[in-house]
């Protein structure tokens, strides 16, 4: 009988104790399984985000968090000379800005506002409708969330009225009056959020901003250069502004924005390795304890210390192996879960998960199982190879 | 002090001490003994004066803190942890008071388990097991676990398992410690008939009438003979 038939049977000898040692197993594993897929889950998501709007590069003015921010001044002549650089497919200069609007409801709604210099490319999906236009007579047209046509009850062709909040607080400028042209999805939309998107126009009325200011430029590469050359032509073109390839901004989250999941999870990954290699050496420490006589007789009988050492990292590898198993199913059901609970906080994108599966998490997770197996069965394994055959099978017989 | 045939087992001048708190212990003194093939002898004495002691050192469980030991002529002494487990797979057959069968086996699998682990053949072990458990007497409960076992029955499978190699010596500690006097008789024919088919037997026991079955009895008196006769 091979080592592994012998483990296995064995287990099934103590069938109460092995089954604890899989539940604890299951559950330390489930933990363990949603903590790698939130190492890396919220990068992963950013990055579906990104290239969800269609644009590889982005550029702005100065580096920094988005409040604080410089603009670019005369974004739209910048944008057009970008588009003419050969690396380049279209560059969409960006307006972010917050406005009001009025709601039966006492108080106004706020409102998200994307402004955008005329152009064919866009982040948003039009679903109801038409888009926005570059002729000057839809110059207050703007495009809607599904939300914010619900909230106000309004559809394609109807007016809404404006009022700009810049820097915080409601604008002092007379209310503008837009007309919806469709209804489009945001990629970036969180659940709750009221999301409009408009030309310049539109921002330039409400905050009387100087005109031709964006706040990023959204640059698609053609898809013969990529990403890479057309930052490299765009940081050669204008070198006073800061330029970012989706693959060097997922990089920079990765350095500081996201470092907090990854040692939360890596925290918390620790622990439950470190649980369910102590609960495996507790289990296996305290079956082989109670059969030394066995394990003596079986040594006397002629088994090697290295089959010996063999069966205990068998048992050990079954009892991980299969909870490992059990914990898969149980931590992808945990992890939506939680994965609900972080999406429901305010101003997360609906589409933005914080718990991402990859098939590498699968090829991490089994080789942290590796390791828990091999570890647990470390101590009992010396204590079966350093067993004293006589000395054991004397004692058993005193006793 | 053997008999006719060349030794299986020879012990030179065995000590065997052991390093206790209030000072070491002597539990095998000067010891100096053959076993024959086919030979059965009985090793016999109070509790504590060293016989299961010298079962050990014989049987390479246990190394002598001086002497020496051959085995079929190799010194024993100069192998291998691994080279000294396959010596006892291969030569030696244990026979134990408290059986030590696996209690998640059947029998028939207990008797295979020495043969599995010396790499005999799936079929060639499953024929061979069925054999020996009907040699013991026991080929209607090959499919029985030991808990469905008597003690007689346990034993009888147990003589089974270290028959499985076909080794050319069995050491038997206390064979019938743990079974009746009519249960101890019928294993002691077992033993009987191990020797009788010409394999070495060696038992230690405290039951003169398993002892006085053996061709050769030595009696141990504080880790030494104290003399020997022939059976």
């Amino acid at each position: 009988m091979r080592a592994l038939a012998f483990a296995w049977r064995s287990l099934l000898r103590r069938g109460g104790r092995s089954a604890l040692g899989i539940v604890g197993i299951a559950a330390a594993g489930a933990l363990m399984f949603d903590m790698l897929l939130l190492s890396r889950g919220l990068l992963v998501s950013v990055r579906e985000l990104l290239d969800a709007f269609g644009f590889d590069v982005r550029v702005l003015a100065s580096e920094g968090i988005p409040q604080s921010r410089l603009p670019i001044e005369h974004a739209l002549e910048t944008a057009r000379a970008l588009s003419a650089l050969p690396e380049v497919a279209s560059a969409v200069p960006f307006r972010i800005g917050e406005a009001e609007v009025a709601a039966e409801s006492e108080r106004p709604d706020e409102v998200a506002l994307f402004a955008v210099g005329a152009t064919t490319r866009r982040i948003w999906t039009v679903v109801d409708g038409r888009d926005l236009s570059g002729r000057e007579d839809d110059a207050l047209d703007v495009v809607v969330n599904r939300r914010l046509a619900e909230r106000m009850n309004a559809g394609p062709g109807t007016s809404l009225e404006l009022r700009g909040r810049c820097s915080a607080t409601p604008s002092i400028l007379p209310p503008v009056t837009v007309r919806i042209a469709g209804v489009a999805t945001f990629p970036f939309d969180s659940g709750a959020q009221l999301t409009m998107a408009s030309r310049f126009e539109v921002l330039d009325r409400l905050c009387e901003r100087p005109v031709g200011e964006a706040d990023l430029i959204m640059v698609a590469s053609r898809p013969e250069s990529g990403p890479d050359a057309a930052v490299d032509a765009i940081r050669k073109a204008r070198p006073d502004l800061y330029t970012f390839s989706n693959d060097e901004v997922i990089e920079r989250f990765e350095r500081v924005g996201f470092s907090y999941f990854r040692q939360i999870s890596t925290a918390l990954a620790i622990v439950t390795l470190s649980f369910g290699i102590v609960l495996i050496t507790v289990l296996l420490t305290v079956s082989v304890n109670q059969r030394l006589g066995e394990i003596a007789a079986l040594r006397a009988i002629g088994f090697s210390r290295h089959r010996m050492a063999a069966d205990v990292l068998w048992e050990s590898a079954l009892l991980v192996g299969i909870g490992g198993l059990a914990a898969i199913p149980l931590g992808m059901a945990l992890s939506i879960w939680l994965d609900a609970i972080l999406r429901s906080l305010p101003g997360v994108p609906a589409t933005l998960h914080f718990f991402v599966f990859e098939p590498r998490v699968l090829w991490l997770y089994a080789g942290l199982l590796t390791g828990v197996a091999l570890g647990a069965a470390i101590y009992p394994m010396w204590l079966v190879t350093r067993l004293p055959i006589a000395g054991t099978l004397r004692r058993e017989f005193v006793s | 002090m053997s008999g006719s045939h060349p030794p299986i087992v020879e012990a030179r001048d065995i000590w065997r001490i052991f390093p206790m708190p209030a000072g070491p212990v002597a539990a095998l003194r000067e010891v100096t003994m053959e076993v024959s093939e086919g030979e059965y002898v009985a090793i016999a004495g109070p509790s504590g004066c060293g016989k299961s002691t010298l079962l050990h050192v014989l049987g390479c469980v246990d190394t002598a803190t001086s002497g020496e030991l051959r085995l079929e002529g190799r010194d024993v002494g100069a192998l291998s942890d691994a080279a000294r487990s396959r010596l006892r797979l291969e030569k030696i057959g244990f026979v134990f008071q408290r059986f030590f069968l696996l209690p998640m086996l059947t029998a028939l699998e207990n008797v295979e388990l020495p043969q599995a682990e010396a790499g005999v053949p799936p079929a060639v072990r499953l024929n061979r097991a069925r054999l020996l458990l009907d040699y013991v007497g026991l080929g209607h409960r090959a499919d029985h676990r030991p808990s469905q076992l008597s003690g007689g029955e346990m034993q009888r499978v147990a003589i089974a398992r270290a028959m499985a190699n076909r080794p050319r010596l069995i050491l038997a500690d206390e064979p019938t410690g743990e079974l009746d006097q009519a249960t101890g008789e019928a294993i002691a024919g077992l033993f009987d008939l191990l020797h009788k088919d010409g394999t070495a037997v060696v038992v230690v026991t405290h039951d003169p009438s398993i002892a006085e079955r053996a061709q050769r009895v030595l009696r141990m008196r504080d880790g030494r003979f104290v003399d020997r006769e022939l059976a």
